[in-house]
Parts: C-alpha cells; sequence; structure tokens
C-alpha cells in the first residue's frame, strides 16, 4: 500500500490518512468511533456496515450533508464535519426533543451534469456473476455497460482474505474487452419503463462532482448481490458493534486491525470463516454465539462487552454475521413481487419482465440465513430496530399491539424504513417483529413497496447543469450599445427600457422614449414575435377554422387582427395574419406562443387531413416596429415605396426594398401611432436597425424598449394576450365582442362563443384611471364599497392623461363609467374611477392617418 | 414514464421526446345538440385500458400522429399518421 499521507480536516482537527483510505476508514485508523449522533435520541454511532447501506457514518463534507464517509475516499483539504451534534441528550422523552440545527445550506462548489446512454444490456453489479454475464453478453457482440457502485470491479471477494486474485483473469477479460463500458463509483437507482435505467457516477476527483446516467438497456442484468443487516438485541447501536462486512474491510481493504477481543454473532459456518480471518490478523476472539443467546451488549459511549442469558463476555469488538438480504431493489421498484422463500431465509424476486433477468447470489443462489428468526421479544424490545429514526423494538410492538400491525402501517406510524438507509437496517427486523407479534408467517407479512430512487441521489445531480436557454433577437448587440436594460420574456431577452445617459432612472427614459413615440418618431425590435408562414390549397380552410376572423375572404395585401379561442371560447392567442397570396398567409403570434400556436394549427391540419404547409419563421427573420406621427418621413428616406395613405392604408401590407434589402412592411399600431412593422432576413437585421436610427436622427428618432411600449398600448387598451387575459378569458369579457364572427358557419369555440353571448357575462375588463399618482403594482385586488370585484390587469403612469391608468377585471354591475372602486395592495387603498372610452385618440385617426 | 414511442416518421424514441395530444375523439358537427358539444369540450373519457392517442414528435420531426396505448402499463401497441389510418379504413 502506498503510505503517502492525506491530511483532512475533522471537527476542527487534522487527521492523516493513507492513499487508498476513505474518509471512514482514516477517521478510524485515527482512533475515532463515534461518527455521528442519532437523529432522535442523540445515541452516539460508529462504524455498522462501512458497505454505503447504513446511516452510521454520514458526516458533513465541505458544506454536503449526509455524506457516506465510507464510499467517499479521503482527499487533502477535506473538511469534514459530524452530524447532529445539537440534538438534546440526557432526556429521552419525546415532549424535551429537539430538531437537530443543520449547519447552514451553502452554494458549494459543484459539477452536475448528464448523459444519455444507449446499449445492448447493461449489467448491474462488477462481482463474479456480473463479470461473467457482461462477458457472455459481449461475447454475443452485444454493446454491454458494466455499472460498479464501488472504486473497483470484484464485488464481495475485495474484502476477503485472498482478495480478487480468483477472478483477477475474469475481471481483466472484461476491462480489456472492446464492447463493455465499465462505470465504477456508479449506483444504479432505479429501473423504469422501457428499460431506462437511472444512475450516478461519482467522480471523487473534485467536491460534488457527479454525473446522472440516463441508460436505456436492451436487456437488464442484475447481478447486485446480497448485503448484510443488523440483529436485534439491547444497545445494538453502541459504537463497536459492527457487521462482519465492516470488519472484514477494515482487515482487507484498509489494514486495519478494529480491535483486541471479539465476540461474534451468527451462525456457526460464517462465524467460523470470520474468526480465522480475525486470528490470523492477530485479533482475539473471545466466543461465537447463536443470536438466541444474546441479551445485550454494554458500554459506555463504546461497546465494553456482550451479555449472553448463560456468560457477560468483555469485549471491545461485537461482530454480527448478520442475515443477508439479496439486493433486488431495483426489481422491485420496477414491480416484480417480492416472495418469502423459506429455504434461504429470505425475500426473492420473481416475475420479472422479459428483458430483465437476475443472477448469483441476488437471485438467492447460495443464501442461507439459518438463523433469521428474531430473538425473543424480550431481547428485541430495547434493540434499535431502525437507525436512522432510533426507532425501538419495543416501538414497532407497540405499534402493532395498537392495532397497526400491517407492514406499511408499522412503516408509517414509527417512520422505521422512512429514512437514509431506505429500509436496508429496518426492513427485515420489522418484518420479523410484526411476524413474531402477529403470528403471521414471514411470508404473510410480506415487505413494504419499494419506490425509486434507492440508494438516494442528490438534488444537484437530477437538476443536472441548470442550463437555461437564451434567445437573442439578431439586432441584440445593438441593443446593447444603446444601453439596453434587459428583461427576460421565456426564453427571450427583451430591451425594457434604454439608459442612454447611463442614469438608471427608468422613470426619465421610458418617458422620453414614450414622449418619442407620441410626438416623434421610435422604434422597436420585434423580432420575438411569433411569425409562422401558412401555405398550401387549404391554407384559408385552416384559418376560417382556428382564427375568429373569416381569412378565405380576406383580400391579397391585407391584414388582419384575430384571435385564436379553445372549444370553450377562451383567448389562446392574438395575433395579425396577412395574406400574402392566394395559398399563402403569414401569421405573427405573441412572443412566448409560437410553438404553441404551431403545434396548434398542426394539429387541425393532421386531423382535418387538409393540404397546409406550415412553418416557424421565428428565428430566420428580424423584425422591427417603426411607429411616431413623424415616422413616415423617416421610412421614405429608406425606401420609394409610396407610404401615403391613400397608397398605403393602415391594415395593408406591401414587399419593397427598404434600405437596400429585401422587406415586408405591414401597417398596423401596436402601440396607437401611425407605423410600419418591418420583416427582413435575420441576417439583415442589424442592418436595417441601424438605417432606421441614421434615417430618424434628424427627428430625434429614439429607439423604444418593452415598458415605454406597455404605457402606449395601454392608452389605447390594446390587451396583452396572458397579461390581461388568464385561462378563463373570452373575447366578450374582454370587451372585443366584435373579433367573434358568429355568421361563419364554424370555427373553434364558435359554439361555446354562442352560447356566452346570450348569457350575462361573469365579470368584463375594463379601463379605469387613479385619483392619486402612485402607481399600485399589476394584480392588485379591486374593490367596491369594501367588497372584491375582481383585479387589476395593468397599471401604469400615462403621460398622455397625466394620471395613472390601468385595466382590470370586475364584475359587470361596476364595469360602468365613473364607478369608483379601490385598488389595494399592502394594505394601501388607491382610490379609482371605471372609464370606459379608450384613453388615447379613441377614433383611431391617429393610426390611420 | 420512460416508455419507448414509435414516431412514424422516425422509430422508437424515448417519450420525453414527444408532446400529449390528448385522447382522438370525433369532434361535433356545428349543427349538434349542445350536450354533444359540452361533452366533447370538457369531458374525457379517461379509459383504464387501451386507447387512440395523439402524440406529436416536438422532438424530432414535427408530426402529428395517432398511437395506440395501454394507459394501465403504458404499452404501445400501434402507432400510424393520420393519412394512412384513412388507407387503412
Amino acid at each position: 500500500m502506498d503510505h503517502t499521507e492525506i491530511l483532512f480536516r475533522w471537527n476542527g482537527l487534522t487527521v492523516a490518512g493513507k492513499s487508498g483510505d476513505t474518509v471512514a476508514s482514516a477517521l478510524y485508523r485515527s482512533g475515532v468511533r463515534t461518527f455521528t449522533h442519532s437523529y432522535q435520541h442523540g445515541r452516539p454511532r460508529g462504524l455498522l456496515c462501512l458497505a454505503g447501506s447504513c446511516p452510521n457514518c454520514m458526516v458533513n463534507v465541505d458544506g454536503v450533508p449526509n455524506v457516506r464517509s465510507c464510499t467517499m475516499p479521503a482527499r487533502s483539504g477535506l473538511t469534514v464535519l459530524s452530524q447532529n451534534q445539537n440534538v438534546y441528550r440526557g432526556l429521552d422523552s419525546p415532549a424535551v426533543k429537539r430538531f437537530p440545527a443543520a449547519p447552514a445550506l451553502s452554494e458549494s462548489q459543484h459539477h452536475y451534469e448528464h448523459a444519455y446512454l444507449q446499449f445492448d444490456a447493461v449489467v448491474v453489479g462488477g462481482g463474479q456473476h456480473g463479470l461473467e454475464a457482461a462477458l457472455a453478453s459481449a461475447s454475443r457482440g452485444m454493446q454491454v455497460a458494466l455499472l460498479e457502485k464501488e472504486p473497483a470491479l470484484g464485488g464481495y471477494v475485495r474484502s476477503t482474505r485472498s482478495g480478487t486474485v480468483s477472478i483477477q483473469a475474469l475481471m481483466e477479460e472484461v476491462l480489456a474487452h472492446p464492447l463493455v463500458t465499465t462505470f465504477v463509483n456508479c449506483s444504479c437507482f432505479g429501473l423504469y419503463e422501457g428499460n431506462l435505467l437511472g444512475a450516478v457516477q461519482v467522480d471523487f476527483g473534485q467536491p460534488n462532482a457527479e454525473r446522472l446516467l440516463h441508460l436505456r438497456a436492451g436487456s437488464v442484468i442484475v447481478a447486485t448481490g446480497v448485503y448484510e443487516t443488523q440483529f436485534l438485541f439491547a444497545n445494538n447501536d453502541l459504537p463497536g458493534v459492527m457487521l462482519s462486512t465492516a470488519v472484514l474491510r477494515l482487515l482487507h481493504q484498509h489494514a486495519i486491525v478494529p480491535g483486541k477481543r471479539a465476540v461474534l454473532i451468527g451462525d456457526a459456518e460464517r462465524c467460523g470463516e470470520l474468526q480465522a480471518d480475525l486470528e490470523s490478523a492477530g485479533l482475539e476472539v473471545v466466543a461465537s454465539v447463536p443470536i438466541s443467546s444474546v441479551v445485550s451488549a454494554r458500554g459506555e459511549g463504546h461497546v465494553s462487552g456482550l451479555v449472553t442469558i448463560t456468560v457477560i463476555y468483555k469485549a471491545d469488538l461485537v461482530v454480527m454475521c448478520g442475515p443477508l438480504v439479496p439486493d433486488v431493489d431495483l426489481l422491485a421498484q420496477a414491480g416484480s413481487r417480492l416472495r418469502w422463500n423459506e429455504g434461504s431465509g429470505a425475500f426473492l424476486a420473481e416475475g420479472l419482465p422479459s428483458t430483465v433477468s437476475l443472477v448469483g447470489a441476488a437471485r438467492g443462489d447460495g443464501v442461507i440465513n439459518q438463523e433469521y428468526l428474531p430473538p425473543n421479544s424480550a431481547q428485541s424490545k430495547d434493540a434499535i430496530a431502525c437507525l436512522c429514526m432510533d426507532v425501538s423494538g419495543h416501538d414497532v410492538v407497540q405499534t402493532i399491539e395498537a392495532g397497526m400491525g400491517h407492514i406499511e402501517l408499522i412503516k408509517r406510524y414509527t417512520k422505521l424504513g422512512k429514512s437514509a438507509c431506505q429500509g436496508r437496517m429496518c426492513q427485515m427486523a420489522a418484518v420479523c417483529l410484526s411476524s413474531h407479534a402477529s403470528r403471521q408467517t414471514i411470508a404473510q407479512v410480506g415487505t413494504t413497496v419499494a419506490r425509486p430512487p434507492a440508494p438516494p441521489v442528490t438534488l444537484g445531480a437530477l437538476a443536472g447543469m441548470r442550463h437555461h436557454p437564451v434567445r437573442r433577437t439578431p439586432m441584440h448587440e445593438q441593443h446593447d450599445r444603446l444601453g439596453a436594460v434587459w428583461m427576460d420574456m421565456g426564453e427571450w431577452k427583451r430591451p425594457r427600457y434604454y439608459d442612454a445617459d447611463g442614469t438608471g432612472n427608468q422613470g426619465r427614459c421610458v418617458e422620453q422614449e414614450y414622449r418619442a413615440v407620441r410626438e416623434r418618431a421610435g422604434v422597436i425590435d420585434v423580432s420575438t414575435l411569433g411569425k409562422i408562414e401558412v401555405k398550401g390549397r387549404d391554407a384559408g380552410r385552416l384559418l376560417d377554422k382556428v382564427f375568429t376572423h373569416k381569412f378565405s375572404t380576406l383580400p391579397i395585401g391585407r391584414v388582419r387582427y384575430s384571435v385564436l379561442c379553445d372549444e370553450l371560447g377562451t383567448i389562446l392567442d392574438d395575433g395579425t395574419i396577412s395574406r400574402m397570396d392566394e395559398q399563402h398567409y403569414f401569421l405573427t403570434t405573441t412572443t412566448g406562443n409560437v410553438d404553441f400556436v404551431h403545434q396548434w394549427l398542426e394539429w387541425w391540419v393532421a386531423a382535418a387531413g387538409w393540404k397546409v404547409t406550415i412553418v416557424n419563421l421565428t428565428a430566420g427573420l428580424a423584425s422591427m416596429n417603426l411607429a411616431g406621427p413623424l415616422a413616415r418621413g423617416v421610412l421614405e428616406k429608406l425606401t420609394d415605396c409610396d407610404l401615403s395613405s391613400a397608397a398605403f392604408p393602415y391594415m395593408d401590407w406591401r414587399r419593397a426594398s427598404v434600405a437596400a434589402v429585401p422587406a415586408t412592411m405591414m401597417r398596423i399600431g401596436f402601440v396607437g401611432e401611425t407605423g410600419w412593422e418591418i420583416v427582413v432576413a435575420a441576417e439583415y437585421g442589424i442592418h436595417l436597425w441601424n438605417q432606421v436610427l441614421q434615417a430618424g436622427s434628424s427627428v430625434n428618432l429614439l429607439p423604444f424598449g418593452v415598458e415605454s411600449q406597455r404605457v402606449l398600448r395601454l392608452e389605447k387598451k390594446h390587451i396583452i394576450v396572458g397579461v390581461d387575459t388568464d385561462g378563463l378569458s373570452n373575447p366578450y369579457e374582454a370587451g372585443m365582442a366584435w373579433v367573434a364572427k358568429l355568421d361563419k358557419a364554424d370555427f373553434i369555440g364558435k359554439v361555446a362563443l354562442a352560447r356566452i353571448r346570450q348569457n350575462p357575462l361573469e365579470r368584463m375588463l375594463v379601463g379605469f384611471e387613479l385619483e392619486g399618482s402612485v402607481v399600485p403594482p399589476d394584480g392588485s385586488p379591486v374593490l367596491f364599497e369594501g367588497s372584491p370585484v375582481g383585479w387589476a390587469t395593468s397599471v401604469r403612469f400615462s403621460w398622455e392623461r397625466e394620471k395613472v391608468i390601468g385595466m382590470a377585471w370586475v364584475t359587470p354591475a361596476e364595469a360602468k363609467q365613473g364607478t369608483r372602486v379601490v385598488l389595494r395592495s399592502e394594505a394601501v387603498d388607491y382610490a379609482a374611477n371605471i372609464v370606459e372610452e379608450v384613453f388615447y385618440d379613441p377614433t383611431g385617426q391617429r393610426l390611420r392617418a | 414514464m420512460s416508455f419507448l414511442l414509435k414516431c412514424p416518421n422516425c422509430g422508437e424514441r424515448s417519450v420525453y421526446e414527444f408532446r400529449f395530444g390528448g385522447e382522438v375523439r370525433q369532434r361535433p358537427a356545428p349543427e349538434a345538440e349542445y350536450e354533444a358539444w359540452i361533452t366533447y369540450a370538457l369531458y374525457k373519457r379517461n379509459v383504464a385500458g387501451v386507447q387512440w392517442e395523439w402524440w406529436y414528435h416536438r422532438g424530432g420531426c414535427g408530426e402529428w400522429f395517432k398511437a395506440s396505448r395501454n394507459t394501465m402499463t403504458n404499452e404501445v401497441h400501434q402507432t400510424l399518421l393520420p393519412q394512412d389510418e384513412e388507407q387503412l379504413g
């Protein structure tokens, strides 16, 4: 063994370890016996299984809680803290129990990633049977993944005296086989439908580096072997009482002799083998006793002896050759039934899916638990059955006597099996106690339902790298240079406003942008709006069906605003539809809804079997809206197209060369001024944007952002779907009755809208003006005479009205001009009056100018 | 849920690539009884067993297709394009 020193911190002290040490083995070597205290009663706990199964060695490593120190390799520079230091100790009464103060969680250094892999066969478990299975599959030409939770292949023989000598050739053959991919430090935590295996591979070379593997397997071979579980007797949780797995690992993997005088508990055969092992390491084995004769362990803080029915042994180590449990967690989670097998004294899996097989000890091969019967209840009463939750044998028996004898009820009532070890140390104990107390057979008691993940998985590994996709418009860099203050809109980045002089005064910036649009000209990047092309023989038919308006009769060259409803008449989205040609339309959608609208249209086409091609062009196009009383003069500098209202009226579109690039211009007006939405190929976006700014410089044109646009459109009472509407809003309530063309033969939502029109409305979207000048937040409740009648969807200061204005949902009785209502926010009331009229240019003259 | 679904264009793929589109149902004629519309708009059959469903290959070819799936076991028996179904009759 390499004797390089590893130095790390343990509760403020420096501990030295050797190469190959785990944190647990290094601590044990340096004399640490108490690793943690139990969660409920603060009982001292030491190493028990050393195999990643029990909760006894969990520590906090570099700020990460609940790390099993027995699987965590020791590394220089680690800061390791014991857990549960603050549990109230001394009075064993639930009334004074306190939850331990866990160390504050911190954003520690981490690297979590996901990998998606496919294999013909996945073998779980790198012991002898797993190795053989992997080789057998690979020799038939299959691509094989071999998953091993330990840092090396070999399975249990790694902790025997002769080590992996007997399977060395097999291991080398597997490692050299080109078709076998081996994953070590890799725990498989779930087997899901379609043979999807979830596994976490840990890279112990760096802090918190874990890779979540999504393994899709043609076939799954489970070779997970067995794990050892504890016996029940008083003080069975004292440090120094260990499972044989722990003792063997300390001896053969870490060259640590774990004591001087040992007593072994278990059947004669396994105790005999272990005795030979321990004696050759220089340990004195005082006695080997069957579990049926054991009464209690004794000792203060550490075991000092074992009391049997007849003798009191002095010992500093008590080793349990505990019952071996076939590790079939994966199969149980996947729906296999577990059936008690009397011959092996274990629950074995049956009813496997055809593509899943089980080999080796996990199948029960060679598992014979001769002494599985629980000790009599007098002995087990004071035993700790569940180490994680401090559930004693007494607690379990009481639960059964109280009528909750079903194994699932015992689990839920006592919390036994619900914590870190996931029942590995306690399930069999509970089953045996239940069998004993309720006089049922073990087969009748059965097991609790197993669910993934087992073993536990860190949330970080599940979350992965937390990629947040970001979409930027073609003009993103231009906005940045102009001082854009960004906001997120779904995946998109949009300028909220431009902080041109760097003062960060949002109110003043937005006002300047607002005034530019109302008094001169402004331009806004609207590339984020969805853009969809609909082409084909049935294009008009499709749009007639999905939109509330008729489009088959829309003249070529015209643009129309419309809404999409569902069959309940609820507004799903809105946008403009331009007829480009006989069988060709161009749609815009709201920013966040383009994928939905695209799929919605595709679905109706698929369902009807129509001939329509639908293409989402959003990413391929750049678009900007140039608006304001002087906008025409700006645009005239860039195009030869006749922009006069006579030649290019409101709600028309034209194709023309703008700034020497091919463009489509639509005369629409979300902000309420004369304006054009100019659409060009994404590659021309920067060019056109710069040309517009340059052409507008003589009239002091300003780029404007989403915030000023929201004020501008609010003055026009133009709704934003999803802001002013919700998942129940219909056009009648939203004050847009004109969009519902009920004279049309059929459209999605027509039947519902016809019914809605006949019945009284439940609520209405109305405008209001505040009496004061403070702007309450969007979403504030609206009250009438002290009773809630709705809420405000958008509230902004209007420079046009020189008042705070907004839109709100209210009950129809209040939706009348001049009704006095109150907006309430943070216990402050804001008096408001309902305004039926549009706040700005109600006749739309400026739009058409 | 991690079963595999056979896209008629792309073949067998993880269900995470797809969007579920609900039960395949017949939209009533515009002149149908109001009750029929209510049933169509608000009620699902919610079969415990095999049903035909719409699926959309969002992470792939962008095709809407129909799948016959056992809702109890997630076993997918058949998938087909709507136009192929018409040919089948």
